[in-house]
């Protein structure tokens, strides 16, 4: 499936557009009796609070050094703030934070903060004084300016801007134009001076609009961008999604070129092969990859000389995973150098898989970095250096491409963490030219479920259970339980199924990464059946039930995200106890859900003494459009009432 | 005597970490099974010179098994204006015991312990980002701290957490003679500790301390873990002196040093105030007034600068910004009580649902939330002064049935705050369903909540999102599917303490059908789901942490077309644990009375009593889903 065509699908974004808008003033000291009497939002009674504007302007500055000027960042942005109920005093604080681990640190000032109420018919302003404004040191790195708004109640309208300074013109902070309250207008001016260009990208669901005009300032040109959005509705987190920041409406900017007067033009990034090149030709990044000389003698003895590709990739894959560990950090560059990292057997994710890229290289191989964001950090929808925060290693053999990523233990041939498969990944050549690899794994990840079991007289189901789980069915059970005790799963799966208890226990292929795990036991179980009047009614999925429904909102309003494919088989035989008879077997069931991939069949058959269940559930296309949810819904509701149908037996 | 003494000071300035052999093959067996982290060994001395300063040094090694086991690692300092890190420095060694890295200082991390944003405070933490390479690892350990408040003074807790087990702790506390120097020992009992005293030191020893595995519904681990607690009568905080033989001594000294002179109110306040409570001469109706005129004049922000971290903000301050700490709201409150004649009393107490007391036999600075109490006849009303929804005078689980300092102008007492029984937690079930031969069910229920049961879901009341409310009632209902709720209607009366949920519920296929049959579980509204875990080898005793009662009254329609073929038999528990019972009636025909009870009791049990306890919980569970049987007439 082309990946690219899915993101459409599933992720609208905003190309900018031009239109004329009408100029309003949103400026603060004005507020009314009437906001303050408000009592709820007039589109959301539900909001605890809402933002009556925010309106955010960043200009860039010359500052003068001397003989040396330069430019630098002002942001100022201006909040209107009304709070509905007691839950949303918490928007009575604010802060913003700021960088402070370079030569020059980054500022944030707080001014004109004033609360709003209505006291006996009359409006009382309190300002924000000293006392309300804090700073916390957080870190070397960082530090976090904070105000709490004084005389702050239900029914309070606050005000307050802050300006932010920056003389970081590569980073222009994202700016939000939705969040978790309602904002009834929100708008973003900036000014961009003729020596840069910008490229801008906005996600989400919302149409923003855009006008675009020249203005002379003192001694330039700029370009000015205003971006406007009135009633955004509040974003609310739902399950089954990774990341609510894919579909917030934010704006993103990203620096892609710089041309001062009399100098040649400096490109950061416009197109992909840009933002690749730029990354690629950053030392800490291309020339890292070129070094060797500090894993040669280690490469020699690993390689006797004569082995195959496919050989040589699983040797040296399998030697920097063991070797090297992850300090938890992701990134794209290498931060004290591939050498380092390989002595101390420690890195980011960067310098593992680079060390990875070089000595397969050495070795032979056609092996190339492929840039990719991680779920947590959101979709690149746009060319830009700040898109990708993670790299793996793409291999090419025979035709054949392998995705490897060293930085996890449990990974394996092509099969990558899960935070690292969000859509697609760019892989970068050694001259430079990139490809659009798509991250998917190819293979739906399977549970194969074989139960013989012997229902008692009693009630109490006795059996043999062997679970075979494959791909990422298999790396999450590895990662989940690596500290655990044997004991302490077994105990966790006896408390998660009451009245289960695991007798015999064994697993095999659990360092075997390649393989799929295989668990076989036996057990008892008295939660199956119940026995009422002379009849015996047995859930025929034992402990395996779907009981609830994972679906119960009324509506969706964005993409459904099942992290993985599956398939799934449930094979399950009884033998009848003496003295009963079938009296009555569920119906079979095949449904699928039209063009989602989304498949379940049910079938129970009985002979003389026994019953035979059989149960597929396969999921094959794991990431679903908003638009599915009503389908999704009513599949869900049809299978697990299926399961909850009972096997009922009557004594003869 | 005194030899030993000396003995165990050779033993302190001959302990040299570095000259040791700490290879992880020397770990008796013992120790590493069910462990993450050994204590290898640890040195802490204490030495207190005066009431206004101390020093602490310490030195240990512990092995990492594991990666659960690295949060087990205390390598971290805090610090403040009144505490300093003289030294703070960390060896990694492999498992044979080989120097792997050396961790100075400055390679600590220095961070702010703020966490959230409304907490602000100039404490800050020096800790080690450690990421190993390997496992098992060994980190030596070695810090200094100096610190001038002698109002807190480090306990002794050999086993700092679960898995983790200690092959050698020692422990030495010094003083300066008469500054009241005290101490409690805890938990003792089943752990073998050495101990010597003199005149003027302390020394305690743990060899061969076995790792503890977490259990459900047990005690919390502090009341658990053998430990040692120390403290001064001659003390400072943040630069004041301090004096306390006696909780009456103690109470005069914060009253006189930390609470006086932050009552005062601007006159314009106070004559708001005295508008506000009128000609009402009751003080207890004085109270409720102006606690309503708090919670919808202020809210919850923490600051804790310095003193401030003890010493309330001025209630004019609060009273200005309209916001305040648990402290700066309680003293507030006091402030305007006083205003309209009202006596009231800050009140220190450990807030948490663990009823955690302050131990009144160890005279010392305790508690970490403040309350007000409101002298009501011989007992008091207290007022949780942080919240903006709490009923007036309602003493939730957050600070119940536990001993509380309270601070009076002539020294300070301690008093129990209120015990709650299962009827101040209470709910009640009401309503009906009707069955439908397709199998839909069609219900009106009412739910209403009383007492801390009250508190628990009174905020139902303040959702207005539908789709929220929706959403939080199919998870109450988990077990109801394809459920559709309508007619929502919720109502709060906060000074009954009573929430009343009315709804009407729809659910397709609830009843199952199997030939001419129909069944399903009788109980449609209130199912137990929460059945302990089943322990091979119960280690520590029982607790259950709340009281509670619940009647369900529901009466059943069913489908004329039926006739019952199986109903379940009337149930009944009675147990020191709580009590269950169900039972059926059959009011005609087509038309059945279900009737349930469920209430515990809250106690600390037996270890023994558990496995009792959770069979006692299964039953009703499986009780709870006993199911009715019909078959269609012919």
């Amino acid at each position: 499936m082309n990946s690219e065509k899915k993101i459409i699908k599933l992720l609208p974004i905003f190309l900018l557009m031009c239109s004329i808008s009408i100029a309003q003033n949103y400026e603060h000291g004005k507020v009314t009796i009437a906001e303050l009497q408000q009592k709820t939002h007039p589109l959301d009674s539900s909001a605890p609070a809402a933002i009556l504007f925010k309106v955010g302007t960043t200009r860039f500055d010359v500052v003068s050094d001397g003989d040396y000027s330069s430019f630098a960042i002002r942001t100022e942005v201006k909040f209107k703030i009304k709070i509905y109920k007691k839950e949303g005093l918490e928007y009575a604080n604010h802060m913003v934070s700021f960088y402070t681990g370079g030569t020059v640190d980054e500022k944030v000032n707080y001014k004109d903060a004033v609360t709003y109420n209505l006291v006996n018919g009359k409006i009382e302003k309190t300002k924000l004084k000293s006392d309300g404004e804090f700073i916390e040191e957080k870190n070397e790195d960082f530090s976090i300016k904070k105000i709490t708004m004084p005389q702050v109640k239900e029914g309070s309208i606050i005000e307050f801007t802050y300006e932010f300074n920056s003389p970081y013109i590569t980073k222009i902070d994202d700016y939000f134009l939705q969040t978790e309250i309602p904002v009834d207008h929100v708008n973003y001016t900036i000014y961009i001076p003729e020596f840069y260009i910008y490229s801008a990208v906005i996600s989400g669901f919302e149409q923003v609009n855009v006008e675009e005009k020249s203005v002379v300032e003192t001694g330039h040109s700029s370009q000015k961008y205003v971006y406007t959005l009135n009633n955004v509705p509040a974003v609310k987190e739902e399950d089954f999604i990774i990341n609510i920041d894919n579909y917030t409406s934010i704006i993103k900017y990203e620096l892609v070129s710089i041309s001062y007067p009399n100098q040649p033009t400096k490109k950061l990034a416009m197109t992909w092969q840009d933002v690749v090149k730029t990354i690629y030709e950053d030392p800490r990044f291309g020339d890292e990859l070129l070094k060797e000389g500090y894993f040669n003698d280690e490469l020699k003895n690993l390689m006797k000389g004569n082995e195959m590709d496919d050989e040589k990739i699983k040797i040296i894959f399998n030697y920097v995973k063991s070797k090297m560990n992850w300090n938890g950090k992701n990134g794209i560059y290498s931060k004290d150098g591939l050498r380092n990292a390989f002595k101390e057997n420690i890195g980011n994710v960067a310098e593992i898989n680079l060390i990875l890229i070089a000595m397969l290289r050495r070795a032979g191989i056609n092996a190339n970095p492929i840039l990719l964001s991680t779920r947590d950090n959101g979709i690149a929808y746009f060319p830009n250096r700040t898109a990708f925060n993670y790299v793996i290693c793409g291999v090419d053999v025979e035709g054949k491409k392998i995705l490897l990523d060293a930085s996890d233990k449990n990974s394996t041939m092509n099969l990558i963490p899960l935070k690292a498969i969000n859509w697609t990944g760019k892989l970068i050549r050694l001259d430079g030219s990139f490809d659009e690899i798509n991250l998917q794994y190819p293979k739906n990840s399977r549970e194969n479920i074989i139960i013989t079991a012997n229902i008692e007289q009693d009630g109490k189901i006795k059996g043999n259970c062997k679970r075979q789980i494959t791909d990422y069915y298999a790396y999450s059970h590895r990662n989940r339980w690596k500290n655990a005790t044997e004991d302490a799963y077994l105990e966790s799966l006896e408390n998660k199924h009451t009245g289960l208890i695991i007798n015999e226990y064994d697993v095999s292929n659990i360092n075997e990464l390649d393989k799929p795990i295989i668990e076989t036991s036996s057990f008892e179980y008295d939660n199956a059946v119940e026995s009422i009047g002379n009849k015996l009614y047995l859930n025929p999925l034992l402990f395996y039930i779907q009981s609830e429904n994972p679906f119960k909102s009324i509506a969706r309003k964005y993409p459904i995200d099942f992290n993985f494919p599956i398939a799934d088989t449930y094979n399950i035989s009884y033998t009848i106890p003496d003295g009963y008879k079938v009296e009555f077997l569920p119906d079979p069931l095949a449904i699928q859900l039209e063009n989602s991939g989304l498949l379940f069949k049910y079938k129970i058959t009985h002979s003389e003494n026994s019953i035979q269940v059989l149960v597929n559930f396969n999921i094959n296309e794991f990431v679903l459009p908003a638009s599915d949810f009503e389908g999704l819904k009513e599949f869900f509701k049809t299978i697990v009432e299926k399961q909850n149908e009972k096997i009922i037996l009557i004594k003869k | 005597m005194k030899q030993k003494i000396i003995f165990i000071f050779i033993c302190f300035t001959t302990f040299a970490i570095a000259q040791t052999n700490y290879s992880v093959s020397l770990i008796p067996q013992n120790l590493t099974e069910k462990a993450n982290t050994i204590v290898r060994s640890e040195s802490v001395l204490i030495i207190i010179d005066s009431p206004k300063s101390y020093t602490k040094i310490t030195k240990s090694a512990t092995t990492v098994l594991n990666e659960a086991g690295l949060k087990n690692i205390e390598a971290s300092e805090y610090y403040s204006n009144s505490e300093k890190v003289k030294n703070i420095e960390a060896t990694i060694l492999d498992a044979s015991g080989k120097e792997l890295k050396k961790i100075k200082q400055k390679e600590f991390r220095d961070q702010s312990i703020a966490d959230g944003f409304s907490i602000l405070t100039d404490n800050r933490i020096l800790y080690l980002d450690y990421k190993p390479t390997q496992y098992p690892f060994t980190i030596l350990y070695q810090s200094e701290v100096e610190s001038t408040n002698t109002a807190f003074l480090p306990k002794w807790m050999p086993l700092n957490d679960y898995y983790e087990s200690v092959q050698n702790s020692e422990f030495k506390i010094q003083y300066a003679l008469d500054i009241g120097f005290k101490y409690k020992e805890l938990n003792f009992e089943g752990f073998v500790i050495e101990k010597n005293s003199s005149q003027n030191a302390i020394f305690y020893k743990a060899t061969n301390l076995i790792s503890m595995q977490p259990e459900e519904y047990a005690p919390s681990f502090q009341e658990i873990a053998p430990n040692v607690k120390f403290g001064l009568e001659k003390f400072q905080l943040e630069g004041i002196e301090g004096n306390a033989k006696t909780w009456e001594e103690f109470g005069t000294w914060y009253a006189e040093k930390i609470l006086n002179g932050t009552t005062q109110i601007s006159e314009e306040t106070k004559i708001k105030i005295k508008a506000l409570v009128g000609n009402e001469t009751n003080p207890i109706q004085k109270a409720k007034i102006i606690y309503n005129y708090l919670q919808e004049h202020s809210r919850y922000v923490s600051i804790q600068l310095g003193i401030g971290g003890w010493r309330p903000m001025l209630a004019d301050d609060v009273d200005r910004l309209g916001y305040g700490d648990c402290k700066a709201l309680s003293n507030y409150a006091k402030a305007l009580l006083e205003v309209v004649g009202v006596p009231s009393y800050c009140t220190i107490i450990y807030g948490g649902r663990d009823e955690r007391d302050i131990d009144k036999d160890f005279v010392s600075m305790q508690g970490n939330h403040m309350i007000l109490a409101v002298p009501n006849g011989n007992d008091y009303i207290w007022l949780e002064c942080t919240s903006q929804t709490d009923p007036f005078g309602f003493n939730g689980n957050f600070t119940d049935n536990r001993n509380a300092l309270i601070i009076k102008p002539d020294g300070g007492v301690i008093i129990k705050t209120k015990e709650n029984q299962a009827k101040d937690s209470h709910q009640i079930i009401s309503g009906n369903y009707s069955i439908a031969e397709s199998g839909q069910i069609v219900g009106n229920v009412e739910l209403k909540y009383g007492g801390i049961q009250y508190a628990e879901n009174v905020f139902t009341s303040r959702i207005s999102d539908k789709s929220e409310l929706d959403k939080h009632f199919k998870e109450k209902f988990s077990w109801l599917n394809d459920l559709k709720i309508e007619n929502i209607n919720i109502n709060a009366d906060k000074s009954k303490i009573l929430l009343f949920e009315k709804m009407k519920l729809t659910s397709s296929n609830y009843v199952s059908k199997a030939g001419n049959t129909l069944y399903f579980i009788v109980n449609l509204f209130n199912r137990y789901q929460k059945i302990p875990k089943k322990y091979r080898n119960r280690k520590f005793s029982l607790e259950i942490h709340e009281s509670f009662i619940d009647t369900d009254e529901i009466e059943i329609n069913l489908p004329k077309e039926y006739k019952t073929e199986f109903i379940p038999t009337n149930y009944k528990i009675e147990s020191k644990f709580g009590s269950y019972s169900t039972s059926i009636e059959i009011k005609n025909e087509s038309t059945i009375v279900y009737k349930r009870m469920l209430s515990f009791n809250k106690g600390i049990y037996s270890k023994e009593d558990y496995e009792l306890f959770r069979v006692f919980s299964e039953n009703i569970s499986k009780n709870d889903n006993a199911k009715m049987i019909l078959t269609q007439k012919n």
